[in-house]
């Protein structure tokens, strides 16, 4: 028996820990390589038309995490596809979406539905931080988020979840998710923030300001993640500043059952190998699995 | 990111020059720092010693860097990446601006005694410079106006390659997968470092925009792989 192996929306994953979007996630050779250790994948946002993001520098390092503006840089939704289908399948894989309108949302489901058959579910970027009308200004509009959630379950045999930011009205918004089907919701996105150079006197950031991740928002998803799990009944993944195997069980703890893992590829391309093996040592001496300690915060 | 003055600038051809910074970097050769020129990108850059860059104006941000005046400042991340093994017998391979780094790395074996040859293709021969930095080395120019007629190939066949423990190569994308070719046709690989260039966006291995065709990214677990590993 796998003692981290958890479900998320009908997913089963051979352990908690996924790999965020943003993050590693635009080449399939690399997706394939951290699949090996992952229990989930999730691609890059990827729009209908191709992105070529903003100019750099578009991510700085401060003390306690990053500061990003890559700006959804990504192909087009049909050369991704394309990408993907080298993709080894080691682990389940969703790709992330994002998008201007329902239309949009609807028009990448079926490409990648025709394209890829071992496709396992989409992850709806409703609160990336840094592209005007889309992401976070999505997730601010509860009646538009709700249509595109409703859209995409009338069309998909996948799950479809949602990314959420902590600077939503999140409580309200994953309410509204859930009732219209969504299969479960990820918390953090990356939050706004800005960081200016003293020489020039100017923004570091060519976009002027970025999501900041890292372990400095570890605090606030983890609040989250604590707070939904008190509200919604579907699977809730938690998501910032995860570096080490404690913040995995705090996370797990406060209601999520699994993770993503971001920044903390700076520190470490071998983290996830780290974190499963930390786990399993855990699992072992408290002689429990991951689900036993699934919002035992809560009691 | 902090920033440094430029406190020299040598022009080395037309289109090369190198800056040098008023600061050293911990760093060892095959490293690369991000370089940010306000008003323009960031950009990554070979380390041509532990306080310079030697750069080929190929756009606006390297334009604006070979034309910056003495005492201007420029942010600066790293040093970044893997760098170079050193050997006491080595080979270096550079085609083009691909010999900034190697001088470093040059300079770096001399220090530890090794015997280095160097190999050194450019197109024609007023793109050469530093032809003095190096006591033993031979020269291609596509067009023959110096030194050999040819390419690094055309150099690399003259070699008794079984001398070297090591060949180190540094150019562009062709020129690298002919070397590669070459090397592997004669079964030396296995003592083979290659230092490779991506479009960069972090610099630090988490955006993934720099993955080659294993997984790896060059500005993490690269610039310099061992060339058994690359997936060509």
């Amino acid at each position: 028996m796998n003692p981290l192996e958890t479900e998320i929306g009908g997913l089963r994953m051979k352990n908690p820990l996924m790999l965020a979007s943003g993050i590693m996630g635009s080449k399939v050779h690399s997706l394939n390589l951290i699949a090996r250790d992952a229990g989930a994948v999730v691609t890059k946002s990827v729009g209908v038309e191709e992105r070529e993001g903003y100019r750099n520098p578009t991510v700085v390092n401060w003390k306690c995490g990053l500061i990003n503006a890559v700006g959804l840089a990504s192909p087009a939704a049909k050369d991704f596809a394309e990408e993907l289908k080298d993709y080894t399948n080691e682990a389940p894989l969703l790709i992330s979406l994002y998008g201007h309108s329902v239309e949009e949302f609807s028009d990448l489901v079926d490409t990648f539905d025709s394209a890829l058959p071992y496709l396992h579910g989409y992850e709806l970027n409703l609160s990336c931080p840094h592209v005007k009308g889309a992401g976070l200004d999505i997730g601010m509009d509860l009646e538009l988020s709700a249509a595109i959630v409703e859209e995409l379950k009338g069309k998909t045999k996948n799950p479809v979840f949602a990314k959420l930011s902590a600077m939503h009205d999140y409580l309200k918004l994953a309410k509204v998710l859930e009732d219209a089907g969504v299969d479960g919701i990820t918390i953090s996105n990356t939050l706004r923030g800005m960081k200016i150079d003293i020489m020039s006197g100017k923004p570091v950031l060519s976009n002027l300001s970025g999501g900041v991740s890292g372990p400095a928002i570890k605090p606030i998803a983890l609040k989250c993640v604590y707070d939904l799990y008190k509200e919604i009944e579907v699977p809730i993944v938690g998501c910032g500043g995860i570096t080490s195997f404690e913040d995995v069980l705090e996370f797990i703890m406060a209601g999520a059952r699994a993770v993503q893992i971001g920044s903390a590829v700076y520190y470490s391309r071998r983290i996830f190998y780290s974190l499963k093996e930390s786990l399993i040592a855990f699992t072992r001496a408290r002689d429990c699995t991951i689900s036993d300690l699934i919002g035992i915060a809560h009691s | 990111m902090y920033y440094t003055r430029i406190t020299q600038i040598e022009r080395l051809t037309d289109e090369v020059a190198t800056l040098y910074f008023s600061i050293s970097l911990r760093s060892y050769p095959g490293q690369f720092v991000m370089v940010y020129v306000p008003g323009c990108e960031e950009i990554p850059l070979s380390l041509s010693s532990s306080n310079s860059v030697t750069v080929k104006a190929v756009g606006e941000t390297t334009a604006s860097l070979i034309n910056a005046k003495e005492g201007q400042y420029v942010g600066v991340r790293g040093a970044f990446g893997s760098a170079f093994t050193p050997s006491k017998r080595a080979l270096i391979v550079a085609g083009g601006i691909g010999i900034a780094p190697m001088k470093y790395l040059y300079e770096y074996l001399m220090k530890c005694g090794s015997k280095v040859s160097v190999v050194y293709g450019e197109r024609t021969a007023k793109n050469l410079f530093w032809l003095d930095k190096f006591d033993r080395i031979t020269v291609t120019t596509e067009d023959g106006s110096f030194g050999l007629k040819g390419t690094v190939l055309d150099a690399l066949k003259l070699e008794k390659l079984d001398e070297y423990e090591k060949i180190y190569v540094c150019g562009s994308e062709g020129m690298l997968r002919a070397t590669y070719d070459f090397l592997k046709e004669r079964d030396a690989l296995d003592k083979a470092e290659f230092s490779l260039e991506r479009y960069m966006r972090c610099g630090i291995g988490v955006c993934g925009s720099c993955v080659i065709e294993n997984g790896l990214r060059v500005c993490a677990d690269g610039p310099v792989f061992n060339a058994s590993e690359l997936p060509w």
